[in-house]
């Protein structure tokens, strides 16, 4: 007795040998096979800076799409990057029509914890004119799922309701 | 890339695994390295004070909320104040820690070098949690805000593989079948089964068009490694020579862009693992490997998703992009077949404690090529080598390892 003393005490059990037919001489470890699982919160929130980035969401605010390109080789990288990888140019920024094309998708019926997102959902990479890169999002308003088909034409649409993250002013649907 | 000093060369002495399951509630990380790494001394017939260096593998310090576990590895298993170094590349981060202890020892910095890795993946957070941690290994400014998440950055790759090429469903349906099957001739697998392509298909849709069975599962579990110059082995190894001698022949790693998005048009695309056909080209080319599907008599591949197996054995060379599937049916890498594939059953069957993974991918070409398999799961030696790949992201990082048997 005493363990009631314990607030974020879960339980107490006894913890089976999980290679028991692997030992010749028994269980090696009986000696230690009372167990305590106890519950251990921890909490982390960030003031997250997103920097050089911060213009392509303050313009998403504004409906515009804007991607970076290089001054030197052409290429324009539809997720912006201040630095072009191929030619280590510093890129400036370049407004798209927000027109596209669906390169690939997948539809989810189960979602990681952190994303307050209606299943099933639909994730997408999207060849947006203009861009020689992919861009990544959710496609919404598609109406049934068979419609869904690599090649479709889709579009930049625009949220008019509260986000929680600037990412999510935009989506993807056909268009 | 070449080898500097041919005279300089690197064994594997040993290897052990703990048993894999879906919760390890009878220890955490520090045991199960203990169980893994007491099979391999004893494995590899040398003491924990002769050895010289240790290398830490594991991925994610969310997991097991702990910072710098490897210092507690390493002095667990009395190895302070020796020098201990940690590798860490996601899923490829045992393939990484094997070609560090190469690198390490081809250098002349240490001659003997033992490598570790755990991961602590089990049921203490619930797994929509384990899949958050998980995804904050892709890009958290610009994938994970849009509900990105890995089994979803899969799936958008194989609907292009699809596409591409036609690869039907049932084709790498086909793969967890196999995967599982092999499973259940390792007693140290988690997840052995006996199951059929309409099981798999049948199973719940997770993200179309994997479905559950399709998936790897998150494990606890530990593997490890013992590596060492010939004349480190002759001094401190009661086993040398009186095992079959295996020696690191080849090593090669790759990487791509963290996001998909950013990957080149026509190849790789969002289809293919460019790191991987990099890793491979730089392994192959060390050990002589001309022909894989011949030169090899095994060959561990991640399979964290059926489909990835599929990709993975066309960027591997084992044949051209777009023929993994109808392979796959004619039961090429089958136990039995031209060249076996995850015989220890993979990801899918054996598990993925992503820091043991690829540990314990080289604890199974190990006892392969030893012939100490279990008989219905030990492979035939004509080629005496075997080969493992490990892939971490979406193929932002990729090593391959090569082991080949010297008699
Ligand atoms: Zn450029």
């Amino acid at each position: 007795m005493g363990l009631e003393l314990v607030e974020n005490l879960l339980e107490v059990f006894t913890a089976e040998d999980p290679m028991a037919f692997d030992h010749p001489q028994g269980d090696p470890w009986s000696d230690f096979r009372e167990i305590m699982r106890v519950e251990w919160k921890v909490e982390f929130k960030y003031r997250h800076v997103l920097g050089k980035y911060s213009k392509f969401f303050i313009e998403l605010a504004n409906h515009r799409f804007l991607a970076t390109e290089c001054g030197n080789c052409g290429k324009v990288w539809a997720i912006p990057r201040p630095l072009c990888p191929d030619c280590l140019h510093v890129t400036t920024w370049k407004e798209l029509p927000g027109t596209g094309t669906l390169e690939s998708f997948s539809v989810s019926y189960f979602v990681p914890a952190f994303m307050k997102v209606e299943t099933p959902y639909v994730l997408a990479m999207v060849k947006l004119d203009g861009a020689d890169t992919l861009f990544t999002h959710q496609l919404r308003n598609y109406g049934d799922l068979e419609k869904i088909k690599v090649g479709m034409p889709v579009k930049v649409a625009y949220t008019v309701e509260k986000v929680s993250h600037p990412m999510l002013l935009m989506w993807f649907e056909p268009a | 890339m070449e080898v500097m000093d041919r005279k300089r060369r690197v064994f594997v002495l040993g290897g052990g695994v703990s048993k894999f399951a879906a919760e390890r509630a009878d220890g955490n990380m520090r045991d199960w390295i203990n169980e893994a790494v007491l099979e391999a001394l004893a494995d590899a017939g040398v003491r924990i004070e002769d050895i010289e260096h240790s290398t830490t593998s594991y991925f994610s310090d969310h997991f097991d909320k702990q910072l710098k576990a490897g210092a507690i590895f390493h002095d667990n298993i009395g190895m302070c104040p020796k020098p201990n170094v940690r590798v860490e590349g996601g899923g490829a981060t045992g393939g990484l820690a094997i070609r560090n202890a190469y690198a390490y020892i081809m250098s002349g910095l240490c001659d003997s070098m033992i490598v570790f890795g755990a991961e602590n993946m089990g049921r203490h957070v619930p797994s929509d949690v384990a899949q958050q941690f998980i995804a904050l290994a892709s890009d958290t400014d610009w994938e994970v805000q849009v509900a990105g998440f890995y089994i979803a950055y899969y799936a958008m790759m194989m609907v292009a593989h699809m596409e591409r090429y036609g690869t039907k469903e049932e084709q790498f349906a086909l793969v967890s079948v196999k995967n599982h099957r092999n499973a259940m001739y390792n007693p140290k697998a988690h997840y052995p089964m006996d199951i059929t392509v309409e099981d798999v298909m049948k199973s719940r849709m997770i993200t179309y068009p994997y479905k559950l069975l399709d998936n790897c599962l998150l494990s606890d579990g530990a593997a490890c490694l013992i590596f060492a110059t010939e004349e480190w082995a002759k001094k401190h190894s009661a086993y040398w020579e009186k095992k079959p001698t295996i020696e690191v022949t080849g090593t090669g790693c790759g990487t791509d862009f963290m996001r998909m998005a950013d990957r080149p048009f026509p190849y790789p695309g969002i289809t293919h693992f460019r790191g991987k056909r990099t890793a491979a080209e730089q392994a192959y080319r060390m050990a002589g490997v001309k022909n894989p599907r011949e030169d090899f008599d095994c060959f561990e591949v991640h399979d964290a998703y059926s489909g990835v197996e599929l990709v993975s054995y066309e960027d591997l060379g084992f044949c051209k992009e777009g023929e993994s599937g109808p392979l796959a049916e004619r039961g090429v890498f089958d136990l039995g077949g031209e060249l076996p594939t995850n015989t220890s059953g993979g990801l899918i069957g054996f598990g993925h404690p992503v820091g043991a993974t690829g540990l314990a991918q080289g604890v199974e070409v190990l006892r392969q090529l030893r012939q100490e398999a279990h008989p219905k799961r030990q492979v035939e030696l004509n080629a005496k080598r075997g080969g493992m790949d490990s892939h971490g992201g979406t193929g932002t990082f990729c090593v391959v390892n090569i082991f080949e048997r010297r008699d």
